[in-house]
Order: structure tokens, then C-alpha cells, then sequence
């Protein structure tokens, strides 16, 4: 494996992907998880499997940020097949901070809402975020993390540019359900797109993606 | 008064504790309903207890009454919610407080200057609209007309005048340029704000800051602080996360130019596409845009005074050097890269935020037709893009009360760039004494003499 500048682009489209992937792992309404700083990357080319990215990720929670928490991830982006998602290992060093009563909180907050929440334009146009808001747009931080995740390529790099439309539904069983569009900014072609996402959470179980849609072509 | 009264005292017991400014109404609207049926006050019950709303008056729900005034606050995401379930009951209402934030900060008494950036009237910790830039620029001119001028470059597809602010420090000496251009993409609006930053700092600082005047003296700066307006103005009333122009294509199912793909280096590629709906369409042919041309055409008329090209954008905490089209790395790149380590140095100094300084094809990815590469193809020596803040987090949405530390600290790696430019190319010896400049370093040396005795 060869030892990569963490300043160069493939090493950070790399920790991009693990970024996604951590998000939707670990994220939640009380827990954004950032990108500190890439350390370091090395990568190895695995003859009739892929490209493989060893990278080691200071991490900050953006509610609190006065500490980090390291991290390992490999990425392996497989060879050729467009359609195949990245395959994604890590390891967090040590614990994140424990988000149980926000995270209860909020689920009771939005079980006893009588009409369902609808909200759009997270941040608004000028980056606000009402405070009110701010679990919905960390929830959608999971909900693209998913998406980001599995659609990234070592020729792209993506991120969350802003929530256009979340509408939560209302379920029979115990999980929030939130169908969000959420707009991603693609660096390398500089689009901004929209892909449709269903997000399940539940304060033990977690987030989850039901369903999910990207742009129609000619978008 | 009595309203404004009202809402502080209202506000002032819903925030716990001490006074927050932390809490913010944003878009929040106050509805003025008389309930007439108890039918109504039910429902009306309901909705403060569901969606958890704010009354105003009366203070608890029990004493809402069929006849009695209520005014109830109700938060900006919920607002078309209530208003519709208003409707729905047949319940008329009317909006007695269309933003409750608006009214906060009206009522609220101005906080120090040292901690906004309020300066003459205009706010540098805010994003502006076009219109208000235009004027910015007038007063600018204005008020500081020893040192600034306002030039028309051309202008803008839509008919649009696009203006750059002159700072020349009235001298016999002929001085060389430094350039900055700024929001050569529409959604990048944190790079215009810096522009508006830069020139509020040098006029009010040129007097008071060594650095600041010892270049003044030998540089004049030319500053464009909005360059695709067209598409700026896009960005505020239509489409946030527009990047283009607006120029239109295929009959006008199709608009926009990447203005950064459309300068005349290596124009077409790579790193872009022929498709024009793609966002970085490099147009049909090199410097086809009106802004490109305008811009192009008045670096190569100044081409041999101008000693550095700084063009600012968002978002990714980046100083980058040329090229982007290939890794292949240009003459002076040992110098770019030192001067760029200074000024990411500097930058970081100021509130930690840390940079990635390199070339455009190594690290970010690959590209043709940059303004920056043009300019040093052309010859100019020093050309310099920013990416500003953040890294993604916000990208190109960043909030406002970001506007200032960026810009502070942005100014401090701008600055490391000028003063290196000055120090390289007007060496002390070479400054011209003009006999008011003499007669002042003789009275400061007095000074001198005098404090230090």
C-alpha cells in the first residue's frame, strides 16, 4: 500500500465516503458527526477487486466540538461496476458522546406533534437553521450520509447542500418515519441534485433507509 | 410601545435564565384571533397544546374565550400548518407580527460596534443583494474619494454594469496592481461579502496599519466584488444554489456558462463539459461570455503592472496554485507554494481554521478554461485562488454569523500575499520620498526619539 498526501484529492474523496457511511451508522437527531481533519491515507490496488483506501479520521460532533474521537476506516472502491457501492469498514476509538436523552426527547416531542411536521430550506438561504429544526437537519445528515455512501465513486465527492423538503409520516409501529429531498453538491461536476430519501429512526434502533431515488435523467 | 413592550416582556419570560441570544424567531408570525363559538376556543386549545405554540394573550390557554382578543405566537415552521387548520374552522385571524425576529432586533438595543461590523450605516456581517452592492459601491466612492474610484468593466448578458473599486494612493509614482475578483459563481455568496470586507478594511485602516500604508504606497488595489452578477441576482431571487451565468442556449431551454471554465486556458479540455445544462459548461468557444470578455480584456490591457491575480471563492478552506488543467507544475511554483504556506499560516493563526494550500489538479481535480490559470499563462506572476470557508458542513450556505471570523482571517492571508508582493518588488531603497512623506518621517522620527527617551 502506498502512503497518500492527505491534502490531494483522492485521499479526501475517500474520507468523504467514510463520512457518509459513519453518518448513517451513527448519526442521529442529537449527533452530527464532522470531519476534523484526515490524518493520514495510504492505498492499495487489489489486482481483480478494486482500490482499496486505508485513512485515519479526527472526528468532532458539532455539538461538541471541544473534543474529537479518532477513527480507522478502509474504503474499497470495487473495480469497474458502476452500480456496486463502496464497501465500508470502521472503527471508532473510544465512545461518542451518549445522545439517550436528547434522542428521547426528541422522539417523544415529535410522537405527541398532531399534525405531522413539514418543514423545508435547511439551512435557509442565508445558513440559518432555527434551533427547533437543527435534530431534523442532523437526521438528514444520516439520510444523506446513506446516500452518499452509496453512490460515491474515487471520481466524485459529495456533500449535504441543503434539506429542500422533509415531511414526517406518521406510523402504525414505533419508528419516526421522515421523506426527505435533500439536495447534493457534487464537487468534480459541480452539480447540485436531488435525491428522495426515506428515513426511519428509532432512539434504540436507530436511523435507517427505507427507500431511496435519485435524480431522473435529464435533471 | 406598548407592542414593543410586550414582546420583550413576553419573549424575556420564555427564555430561561439569563437573557439568550441564542433563541431566535425567525420568520415567526403573531395572529391576532377572536374566537366566536367554543367550538373554536377548543379547537384554538388544541392547536397551542399540539403544536405546543406561544400564547400571548391571554397567558394560559384556559382563558381563551369566544369573543376575547388572542394573539398567539406561532413558530415559522408550523405557520402554514396553523393557518390552514385556521381555515379549515372557519377561524379568521390576522397576522399581527409577520416576523417576530425583525421586531426583536429593531427593539433591542444596538450591540457594541466591536462586536458587529456595522460601518457607516452598511452591514458587513451580512449577505447583501446586487442592489445594495451597487449602492455600496457609490457610497464607498463617496466618502473616500482621495482613495477610490468606481470603473465600469463591461457589462453582464442581462445588460448589467459591472463595476470594480480602484484604491490608488494619490502619488507621482506609477504603481503596480494587485486584482481580486470575487463571485465569479452565483452561490459562492460568502466571497462577495469578503470583497465588501477587504476594501472596508483598507479604507479604514490605511492611515493606522504599517503594513497597509507601506503598500499603498507602491500598489494599487483593484477590486471586483461581484463579478457573474446576473447569476448572483439568480441566486437570491430564484435558484440558491445556481452557479452559472444566465446567458441562454438552444433557444432558451438551456442557460448558463461556467464563467471558470470559459477563460482562454486550455479552454475545452478538460475537467468540463459541451452539454449546457451541465453546471460546468464551458460556453461555445473561449471568452464568449460577456463577463469573461470583460474581465479578460481589461487584465490584458493592465497585464504589465498587474504582479498578482486573486480570485475568491466557496467553499473548501483551500489556497490554490496553477494549474488545473495539468499537474505539470508552473515555473515559479516554488515561490506559489511558499507564499501560500505563509498565508495559510497566517490564516490559521487567527481562529485555528486550517487550509490545504496546492495546486488546483492535485488537490481538487482536474479543469480548464480557470480565470486563475489564464491569468498566469498570460504572464502574471503571483495567481492565487481561495476556496473559503467551510469544508462541507455548510458549504455554500454559510451563516451569516460566520461572515466576520472568515473574513478576518482571510484578510490576514490576502494581506501576507500583498505584503510579499511589495516587499519583493519595491525593496526598501526603491520608495520614492515625495516631500510631504519626508517631511513626515522626520516628525515621526521626533516622536520617535521623544517616546523612546
Amino acid at each position: 500500500a502506498m502512503e497518500l498526501p492527505p491534502s490531494h484529492f483522492p485521499a479526501a474523496r475517500a474520507a468523504a465516503v467514510a463520512m457518509g457511511y459513519l453518518r448513517y451508522l451513527r448519526g442521529g437527531p442529537g449527533r452530527g458527526l464532522q470531519l476534523r481533519e484526515l490524518r493520514s491515507a495510504r492505498r492499495q490496488d487489489i489486482d481483480d477487486v478494486g482500490h482499496k483506501y486505508y485513512l485515519e479520521l479526527e472526528l468532532e460532533d458539532v455539538l461538541d466540538k471541544d473534543r474529537t474521537v479518532n477513527c480507522t476506516a478502509e474504503v474499497l472502491y470495487p473495480l469497474g461496476s458502476q452500480s456496486s457501492a463502496p464497501d465500508v469498514q470502521l472503527t471508532v476509538q473510544g465512545e461518542l458522546r451518549s445522545t439517550e436523552e436528547a434522542d428521547k426527547e426528541f422522539y417523544t416531542r415529535i410522537r405527541s406533534l398532531e399534525k405531522e411536521l413539514v418543514a423545508e430550506n435547511i439551512p435557509d438561504s442565508h445558513g440559518n437553521i432555527p434551533p427547533e429544526l437543527e435534530p431534523i437537519h442532523l437526521l438528514a445528515w444520516a439520510a444523506s450520509g446513506y446516500v452518499i455512501w452509496q453512490n460515491s465513486t474515487e471520481n466524485t465527492k459529495f456533500h449535504l447542500a441543503q434539506v429542500k423538503h422533509v415531511k414526517q409520516v406518521k406510523r402504525s409501529d414505533e419508528d419516526l418515519q421522515f421523506d426527505y429531498v435533500v439536495l447534493l453538491h457534487e464537487m468534480v461536476s459541480q452539480e447540485v441534485l436531488p435525491w428522495q430519501v426515506t428515513l426511519l429512526w428509532h432512539p434504540q434502533r436507530g436511523a435507517r433507509v427505507s427507500q431511496c431515488q435519485g435524480p431522473a435523467p435529464g435533471d | 410601545m406598548w407592542l414593543s413592550l410586550g414582546i420583550i416582556f413576553s419573549l424575556g419570560i420564555l427564555i430561561p435564565g439569563k437573557l439568550s441570544f441564542k433563541v431566535r424567531y425567525d420568520r415567526d408570525q403573531v395572529l391576532h384571533i377572536v374566537p366566536e363559538t367554543l367550538p373554536q376556543v377548543q379547537h384554538l386549545q388544541l392547536l397551542y397544546s399540539t403544536l405546543k405554540l406561544d400564547l400571548w394573550k391571554p397567558l394560559l390557554p384556559e382563558d381563551i374565550r369566544a369573543g376575547k382578543d388572542l394573539h398567539i405566537r406561532v413558530p415559522a415552521p408550523v405557520v402554514q400548518d396553523v393557518k390552514d387548520s385556521l381555515d379549515q374552522h372557519m377561524i379568521s385571524y390576522r397576522v399581527l407580527i409577520p416576523d417576530v425576529q425583525k421586531l426583536v432586533d429593531q427593539s433591542m438595543p444596538r450591540e457594541r460596534s466591536s462586536h458587529r461590523q456595522v460601518s457607516g450605516g452598511y452591514d458587513y456581517t451580512e449577505y447583501h443583494p446586487m442592489e445594495e452592492i451597487y449602492q455600496w459601491m457609490t457610497q464607498i466612492q463617496e466618502n473616500n474619494s482621495e482613495l477610490v474610484t468606481q470603473h465600469i468593466l463591461g457589462k453582464t448578458f442581462e445588460n448589467r454594469p459591472m463595476y470594480y473599486l480602484q484604491i490608488s494612493q494619490p502619488s507621482n509614482k506609477t504603481k503596480k496592481i494587485i486584482w481580486m475578483d470575487c463571485g465569479i459563481h452565483a452561490r459562492e455568496w460568502i466571497s462577495p461579502a469578503f470583497c465588501q470586507w477587504f476594501v472596508k478594511e483598507i479604507l479604514q485602516n490605511f492611515k493606522t496599519d504599517s503594513k497597509i500604508s507601506r503598500f499603498l504606497q507602491n500598489l494599487d488595489l483593484y477590486v471586483l466584488p461581484v463579478l457573474n452578477i446576473d447569476g448572483y441576482i439568480y441566486s437570491w431571487e430564484k435558484d440558491r444554489l445556481w452557479r452559472k451565468n444566465r446567458s441562454p442556449y438552444e433557444n432558451g431551454t438551456c442557460y448558463g456558462t461556467d464563467l471558470n471554465r470559459n477563460f482562454n486556458s486550455s479552454w475545452g479540455s478538460v475537467g468540463v463539459s459541451f452539454d449546457c445544462s451541465s453546471d460546468v459548461y464551458c460556453g461555445p468557444a473561449p471568452e464568449s461570455e460577456p463577463e469573461t470578455k470583460a474581465v479578460a480584456e481589461f487584465i490584458k490591457s493592465k497585464k504589465s503592472d498587474i504582479l498578482c491575480y486573486l480570485t475568491i471563492h466557496s467553499y473548501g478552506q483551500l489556497i490554490l496554485t496553477p494549474y488545473g488543467s495539468t499537474t505539470k507544475p508552473p515555473s515559479n511554483n516554488e515561490e506559489l507554494m511558499q507564499v501560500a504556506k505563509e498565508a495559510a499560516a497566517a490564516l490559521t493563526g487567527k481562529y485555528g481554521t486550517s487550509y490545504r494550500v496546492g495546486s488546483t489538479a492535485t488537490i481538487l481535480y482536474s479543469n480548464s478554461g480557470s480565470s486563475r490559470d489564464w491569468a498566469h499563462t498570460i504572464g502574471i506572476p503571483l495567481t492565487y485562488t481561495f476556496e473559503l470557508r467551510d469544508t462541507g458542513t455548510h458549504g455554500f450556505e454559510l451563516p451569516p454569523n460566520q461572515i466576520q471570523p472568515t473574513c478576518e482571517e482571510t484578510m490576514l492571508a490576502v494581506t501576507t500575499i500583498i505584503d510579499y508582493v511589495d516587499k519583493k518588488y519595491f525593496p526598501n531603497g526603491a520608495v520614492l520620498l515625495t516631500s510631504s512623506s519626508l517631511g513626515l518621517s522626520l516628525c515621526m522620527s521626533i516622536v520617535l526619539i521623544w517616546t523612546v527617551s
